[in-house]
């Protein structure tokens, strides 16, 4: 078995909006191997959030494959996409992206219930490794952003999933916060050996990862 | 994953309330408009089927709307009694009614003028409240004559009396559903026409009229010196079966030339003679139920359409379409059940109302209306939530999510 986790071949992504065509991705290949800690590196608007978004089977490539786990996206329908995205991946977003009329422990029971897992002591250990046992009976509103995202973080986690893909996760957060972030994701990668695909623009963050990928214009630069 | 429905729901309390109640007003106004428009004629057809008679006789150009119109002579009443049918005597007792309209406590009324002996026939099982039963003079001219004498201020006698106590007014039996609404009691004076009057008896509701006279009163109050009717009641023999009660209408007709109808038929025989209003009481229950529809639409759909960013936070957590929809669906579905309980509720508030406040109306409220209102509630809300659901999910799911 090889350790490949995702390979792309020649993807491509070109936006439509009332005949303007904005291509953003060209000829993309690239492998995350197994157990990797990978940072995705370039100025704003090169295609990150977009790699990340077709690699998560959250958009549909304009052309090439991925190949996730052994499979391949383009074999996969809407529900089987979905299947994976639930089973394999977690996301973590900028904006957080929690729901916020329940709270912290819900929106993660919320995540396992569409798995269609019991919630149980799954969602403890997630909120402990994030160490938010203590505020998760709160709703995102009354959290500070810091708390927010490692309640997203364990969301991500909860599941065991392949990989956690983060797209610029520290974005929204002053140094302090960030590094603290930051470190879950070191701590998670290192004790619980999911895969983590981070995208950041942050070179301290991009640090935490054992390899950089940089991007420009929708091309991979080059592999560190 | 009702918890999140649920969740939703409270946390923007009074935009959740004011949804249900958008939906509870929507089928409140179902219910009303189609109980209003079908109650009150049922309500008259209910009213005469409580008289203790089989068949209802009139001429044929007497009008069931303004309860007006051709007449009948009492001394026709000879040529029923002696009808026979399969050689026995088909018809027990017939009931004179001379109406006309008035108006009491600002509502105008139809007042049954009858023989104070037939009025237990109209009562049947109802039970006067309050008061007695009225008497009356022997015939419409003496009625007559005594209104004359009263207009010569000079004192009226109550020749049916035996007390011969005078009576310068013309007595009314009033039902309770008006006396409430009209709030008058017995021995309240009241007036009709130019004439005093006075409420001397209630009777239980569901009487054949709200307001009930002596007959020969009636007539003299009206100037009519005849012995004039606008409708017989047939109390035929008991032994008839339908065929024969049948047979007797048609004996009627011919022996005297009036309609003659079943009083069971009686709904039928109004709503063919209001035929026009019937298809306007068809329309308003379309329209109602389309209003109440597209009320319910728009109230969830604008609900669903704000859900774009939870729908997309689901989608990314790995939520099928499915899943999604029902998601959606079931906060729907909150919203529009306990709109519609509430509906229900708020319809047999607003039938109590009206009832009290408008005696003449009647709000009826059927099951097979309400077994409807559910329909269209628990439709509406799937249907609703479904075609705003989807337009969320045909969007792209990345857009969303990067909105704050
Ligand atoms: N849905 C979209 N429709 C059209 N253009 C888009 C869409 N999403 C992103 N883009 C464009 O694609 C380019 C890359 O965007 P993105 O992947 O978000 O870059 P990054 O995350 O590296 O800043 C940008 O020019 C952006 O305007
Ligand atoms: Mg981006």
């Amino acid at each position: 078995m090889s350790d490949l986790l995702i390979k792309t071949e020649k993807l491509c992504k070109t936006f439509h909006h009332d005949g303007i065509k904005t291509p953003v991705l060209f000829d993309v290949d690239m492998q995350v191997r197994q157990g990797e800690f990978v940072a995705v590196m370039g100025p704003s608007g090169c295609g990150k959030s977009t790699l990340m978004h077709i690699l998560g089977l959250m958009l549909s490539p304009s052309g090439g494959d991925i190949i996730i786990d052994g499979c391949s996206a383009a074999d996969l329908n809407e529900a089987g996409r979905a299947k994976l995205r639930r089973e394999k991946i977690g996301f973590v977003f900028q904006r957080f992206n929690l729901l916020p009329t329940v709270s912290g422990y819900d929106n993660i029971a919320v995540a396992e219930r569409i798995r269609g897992n019991t919630v149980d002591g799954q969602v403890d250990n997630a909120l402990a490794a994030v160490d938010m046992t203590e505020k998760a009976r709160f709703k995102p509103g009354r959290l500070s952003i810091g708390q927010q995202q490692r309640i997203a973080i364990a969301r991500a986690i909860v599941h065991r999933p392949r990989i956690v893909m983060a797209d610029e996760p520290t974005g929204n957060l002053d140094s302090t916060n960030a590094e603290t972030i930051l470190e879950l994701f070191r701590q998670i990668h290192r004790e619980q050996g999911i895969t983590i695909f981070l995208i950041t623009h942050s070179l301290t963050a991009a640090q935490y990862a054992d390899r950089i990928i940089y991007m420009a214009d929708g091309r991979i630069q080059d592999i560190g | 994953m009702l918890k999140l429905a649920l969740a939703n729901l409270t946390h923007r309390k009074i935009r959740s309330a004011l949804s249900v109640l958008a939906v509870a007003i929507a089928i409140t106004l179902l219910l009303v408009l189609v109980g209003l428009s079908r109650g009150t004629l049922n309500e008259v057809s209910n009213r005469m089927q409580s008289v203790q008679a089989e068949i209802i006789v009139r001429d044929k150009h007497f009008d069931l709307g303004s309860m007006s119109g051709g007449k009948l002579w009492e001394k026709e009443i000879a040529d029923i009694v002696r009808i026979q049918i399969d050689d026995t005597p088909a018809v027990e007792h017939v009931m004179a009614v001379f109406l006309d309209r008035m108006k009491l406590a600002g509502l105008s009324q139809n007042v049954f003028g009858v023989h104070p002996e037939d009025f237990a026939f109209f009562a049947g099982s109802r039970r006067l409240i309050k008061g007695e039963i009225f008497s009356d003079v022997d015939s419409p001219s003496a009625a007559l004559a005594l209104a004359e004498a009263k207009s010569n201020r000079k004192i009226i006698l109550d020749s049916a009396s035996t007390t011969s106590e005078p009576l310068n007014y013309l007595p009314l039996i009033i039902d309770q559903r008006l006396a409430a609404a009209s709030q008058l009691a017995v021995g309240d004076p009241v007036s009709y026409g130019d004439s005093p009057a006075k409420i001397v008896a209630v009777v239980e509701t569901g009487v054949a009229g709200r307001v009930f006279a002596p007959i020969n009163m009636l007539r003299g109050a009206n100037g009519v010196a005849a012995q004039t009717a606008h409708m017989f009641f047939v109390k035929a023999n008991p032994s008839l079966n339908t065929d024969q009660l049948q047979k007797l209408c048609e004996q009627i007709h011919s022996n005297i030339r009036r309609d003659a109808t079943l009083v069971a038929n009686y709904g039928q025989v109004i709503a063919e003679n209001f035929r026009n209003l019937t298809i306007f009481m068809n329309l308003v229950s379309v329209i109602a139920l389309v209003i109440c529809f597209l009320f319910i639409l728009v109230t969830i759909y604008t609900i669903v359409l704000e859900r774009g960013k939870e729908i997309a936070i689901l989608q990314s957590l790995g939520a099928s379409r499915l899943r999604v929809l029902g998601q959606t669906v079931q906060e729907s579905l909150i919203i529009c059940s306990t709109g519609t309980v509430l509906g229900i509720i708020l319809t047999f508030v607003v039938r109590y109302l009206i009832e009290t406040l408008q005696p003449l109306m009647t709000i009826e409220v059927r099951i097979s209306w309400i077994l409807i209102a559910v329909l269209v509630g628990i439709g509406g809300g799937i249907l609703s939530a479904l075609y705003p659901g989807y337009i969320a999910l045909s969007h792209d799911p990345v857009e969303a999510l990067s909105f704050e």
